[in-house]
């Protein structure tokens, strides 16, 4: 697949790597030598030095023969412009990113498709979204659950009361001997592991499970932690990502609070958000936080511009007895480090821009996709069809390739874990852990 | 840092299988002409090929580990030193060339695609040997590390930073968005010129086997003949057919890939093209006026001489039609400038490539302008656009670094009893990949009487000059050792 990417920014970037291990051609346009430099010494990809809503520029990208074209740019209306002359002068698909979500949410009035976007995406509400998602499980650092919840993926730290800490895999099953959760990768010091029998589970380590419904408490129960809902919230900052959040939160089961620094913006906030008790306040006053009850807390969520005030101020949060605490961060290199000191989960909204478009460029019979916060893998629902590769064998015969594992199976609306003899059969739906460079392999085994 | 030594030695294996491999193309010629040195060629395979599967098999769980930059230039200068000591086994186990000094230059100067030989009686080498002779120089041209890019679908960025480190130019095009395609075609476009190349030699009267064999060598502008005459003895079509490749092989290998694209746009655009067209057209044009007035020649072969002559020694090829060292002091002169010279970046060629020359001449020019107006920015164009100053820089870093050591080989080769212009010649000819030198190592020559330890400088400069310096400096400086 041709892809040109405009914009050498941390998306674009992200994006580049993630599709350069897949052997996509990427071409790359930005305005800035240092930026394309910089990149071309980590991507093997074409790189054009020019403004990308330039004509010129982007036919010497090959934009008539591309197959997709992603503006990622600062600019939003750079984005859109490019986006518009890609699509006229050829290109197949156009992703725009756009940060007024007025775009996003009142589609109808401006139909951006019939103008030759294809697809807007706002990095600023994916990130509420995910905090959102985030939220749902205290005890569990990450969920994603696969149709409804039958099967569910979910990151839990390991810590020294966990009965399962110094256990190998195949001691922990065990300790859990219906098998409704199997472990599909550990992450250790920033390192992913796709674990095998002989692995052993360390203190520190932060382990993602696919579990089945009445795995997910045996899991809290093995791993030592209690199974418990989040009421109050506290955001820290009106940014655009803070305001997005409490609105998709507000219409819910919680209470939130919403700390911002500018009166005005306080005013308008609290205009904007009928439910949401806005205080004015500065976030790394810790006398503030106390008179506003942080240890009564069940989330804190830090999602000022600055990454060292939230990050701090999600340390002072845990300190205080909060049980769940997000901070939004800018750089990306930080987001493996959460675990370590302290802060439950780092979100990086340009990673999670990257890796939807990612999402959205895969093609074949990929149902669901997602990735977790820090874990260089990716989560992938198939549905197997008739005759393919994954048919032909049962599972302990198939080499999957040793980078991937198979979680899980969603088989008549009911989800269960796959023991070595399993035998797939067509329609059912697959969840499997790989890493990037693996994903081609994995997907041949769907074809 | 420390290196990889895992996927270094890894990827040496792999480029000594290569070699082995291609070591097995040339026994169909030895098989053919029922000689009996076919043994030697194939132990020289199995014993390459052994080589290079060993050190595949010990370093197998250091594959997947990343190729770092100076891993990278490790692989590159370590992996040329190694195939041309194995490459030489063919010369010693055949006892065609049995001092292994001079086998070794003769390999060297086969894979840099110099063409200098130690040989007196070409002609009387085994058909298989003499194969295998030309057939270094075509590897060399192209490169095998580029070879290895386009084979191996697994080196990534890796791949870059190896295909930096070897191809020729300041800063490689790239034609495809990724290397490895780009690798690819480049090799494509090489293998389709030769083949087309042989059709045409052989279409002039050329036996199939010198056919092939002149081919290999032109488009590596390696310059190797299997004929002691060189390319004197030939037909003027076959010398025309010489000329246009040279041409061709000199010329970047991206303006190709153009031109059969048909994007005619771009290569006329391309100063560096320009520049090198007229600069050949000019010299040749000089060099035919001077040999009417001084020789009894006629018109067509005066041209057709100097055109080739003139050609030869800009592409770094070093064929040689007539021995031009004899015509006149001037011209001599004239071909030693033109040692300096060298092809287009991104071609086979070797020497300064003209887009060096482009670029300080012009550098050289605005420094004046910038006199004038200490305030004012004035970027050095190429084909249009502004240059960045760290490109200029690298230039004039590179042709400094050239000259001198053009002047200490000059030094050391003296110093070892070789008269004055028989060292100038030996060192440029060398340094450039040419071939041909002046004084004792003129076309008629050989260098079968440079001492020994003058031969393995040589061999060291020949190196240097195709890998353009930086690739093979950058080891014998400290800085690179350090664990930093």
């Amino acid at each position: 697949m041709r892809v040109i990417i405009a914009g050498v920014g941390n998306v674009g970037y992200h994006l580049a790597k993630l599709m350069c291990a897949e052997g996509q051609d990427i071409t790359l346009i930005d305005t800035v030598q240092d930026k394309l430099k910089t990149a071309s010494n980590q991507v093997d990809a074409a790189i054009i030095k020019g403004n990308s809503t330039s004509y010129s520029v982007l036919e010497e990208a090959g934009v008539s023969e591309a197959d997709l074209l992603i503006a990622v740019t600062d600019s939003e209306d750079a984005n859109i412009t490019t986006a518009l002359i890609a699509k006229h002068l050829g290109a197949k698909r156009t992703i725009a990113r756009i940060n007024n979500t007025e775009f996003l949410y009142q589609k109808d009035k401006l139909n951006l498709k019939h103008l030759g976007i294809d697809e807007i995406i706002s990095p600023e509400s994916l990130a509420a979204k995910e905090i959102k998602r985030l939220l749902k499980e205290v005890a569990l650092t990450d969920s994603f659950e696969f149709e409804k919840g039958v099967l569910s993926l979910i990151g839990v730290n390991i810590d020294d009361n966990s009965p399962l800490k110094d256990k190998s895999m195949l001691e922990a099953a065990k300790l859990n001997p219906d098998q409704t959760f199997m472990t599909v990768a550990i992450l250790r010091n920033s390192e992913t592991i796709i674990p095998y029998g002989d692995t052993r589970f360390q203190v520190n380590d932060h382990a993602y499970f696919v579990a089945q419904p009445d795995g997910i408490e045996k899991l809290l129960f093995l791993t030592g932690k209690k199974k418990e809902g989040v009421k109050d919230i506290m955001i820290l900052g009106g940014s655009r990502v803070g305001a997005r959040a409490a609105a998709l939160l507000s219409c819910k089961q919680y209470d939130i609070k919403l700390v911002e620094q500018n009166p005005e913006k306080c005013f308008e906030l609290a205009d904007e958000l009928p439910d949401v008790m806005v205080i004015n306040g500065d976030g790394r006053n810790v006398n503030l936080l106390q008179e506003e009850n942080i240890s009564k807390m069940d989330a804190f969520i830090a999602v000022t511009g600055d990454s060292e005030t939230n990050i701090i101020s999600c340390l002072v949060a845990k300190n205080a007895g909060v049980k769940k605490t997000i901070a939004m961060v800018e750089n990306m290199d930080y987001i493996h480090l959460s675990q370590n000191i302290g802060v439950d989960t780092m979100i990086n909204k340009k990673l999670i821009a990257a890796n939807f478009i990612f999402r959205h460029v895969r093609q074949g019979e990929i149902v669901a996709i997602t990735s977790i916060h820090g874990v260089d893998a990716e989560i992938l629902e198939f549905e197997v069809k008739p005759d393919s590769k994954i048919t032909q064998h049962q599972l302990c015969d198939l080499q999957f390739p040793k980078n991937a594992i198979i979680g899980g199976v969603i088989r008549d609306g009911e989800g269960f874990t796959t023991p070595g003899n399993f035998r797939f059969k067509p329609k059912d739906r697959v969840v499997v852990l790989t890493k990037p460079e693996c994903i081609q392999k994995v997907e041949s085994y769907f074809v | 840092m420390k290196f990889n030594f895992e996927v270094i030695a890894n990827l040496l294996g792999l480029l000594l299988l290569l070699n082995g491999a291609f070591m097995v193309l040339c026994l169909p010629f030895s098989f053919y002409y029922r000689e009996k040195s076919w043994w030697a060629i194939a132990a020289s395979a199995i014993i390459t090929a052994a080589c290079g599967f060993a050190l595949r098999y010990f370093t197998r769980k250091g594959l997947h580990k990343d190729l770092k930059k100076r891993d990278g230039y490790l692989v590159v200068t370590s992996g040329w030193l190694v195939m041309s000591l194995l490459g030489s086994l063919p010369y010693l186990l055949s006892g065609a060339i049995p001092n292994f000094t001079n086998a070794f230059f003769e390999t060297i100067s086969g894979y840099t695609t110099t063409g200098a030989s130690i040989l007196t009686d070409i002609e009387s080498l085994p058909r298989g040997i003499l194969f295998w002779r030309s057939f270094t120089q075509w590897i060399g041209g192209m490169g095998i590390i580029v070879l290895a890019v386009a084979i191996l679908p697994f080196l990534g960025i890796g791949g870059m930073q190896l295909f930096v480190a070897e191809a020729p130019g300041i800063t490689p095009d790239k034609l495809q968005p990724r290397i490895q395609e780009t690798a690819k075609r480049l090799w494509l476009i090489y293998f389709g010129l030769t083949l087309l190349e042989a059709i045409l030699l052989f279409a002039g009267g050329m036996s199939v086997y010198d056919a092939i064999n002149h081919a290999l060598t032109t488009m590596a502008t390696g310059g190797f003949s299997t004929k002691n005459s060189s390319a004197a003895g030939f037909s003027p079509y076959i010398q025309y057919v010489l000329i246009v490749f040279m041409f061709l092989a000199g010329t970047s290998f991206t303006l190709t890939y153009f031109g059969i694209k048909r994007q005619f746009s771009k290569i006329r655009k391309n100063e560096e093209f320009v520049v090198y067209s007229f600069f050949i057209l000019a010299i040749t044009t000089v060099v035919t006026i001077t040999l009417l007035f001084l020789t009894d020649h006629g018109l067509e072969t005066s041209f057709r001489h100097s055109l080739f002559q003139v050609i030869s020694l800009i592409t770094t090829t070093g064929y040689v039609s007539a021995d031009y060292t004899s015509w006149t002091p001037f011209l001599s002169v004239l071909f030693f400038i033109l040692l300096f010279v060298g092809g287009s970046a991104g071609s086979t060629a070797g020497g300064v490539k003209v887009i060096r020359h482009v670029v300080l001449f012009k550098n050289s020019f605005l420094e004046l302008k910038r006199q004038l107006h200490p305030s004012a920015i004035m970027p050095v164009r190429i084909s249009g656009k502004a240059i960045e100053r760290e490109i200029v820089f690298n230039v004039l870093a590179f042709i400094m670094i050239y000259i001198l050591i053009f002047l200490v080989g000059v030094v050391l080769l003296s110093a070892m009893n070789v008269e004055f212009d028989t060292a100038f010649g030996a060192v440029a000819t060398s340094i450039s990949n040419v071939g041909p030198g002046i004084g004792e190592v003129g076309p008629t020559d050989n260098f079968s009487n440079i001492p020994r330890p003058g031969k393995w400088l040589l061999s060291l400069l020949m190196l240097l000059g195709r890998l353009e310096l930086f690739t093979v400096l950058m080891l014998l400086s400290p800085h690179f050792w350090k664990n930093r």
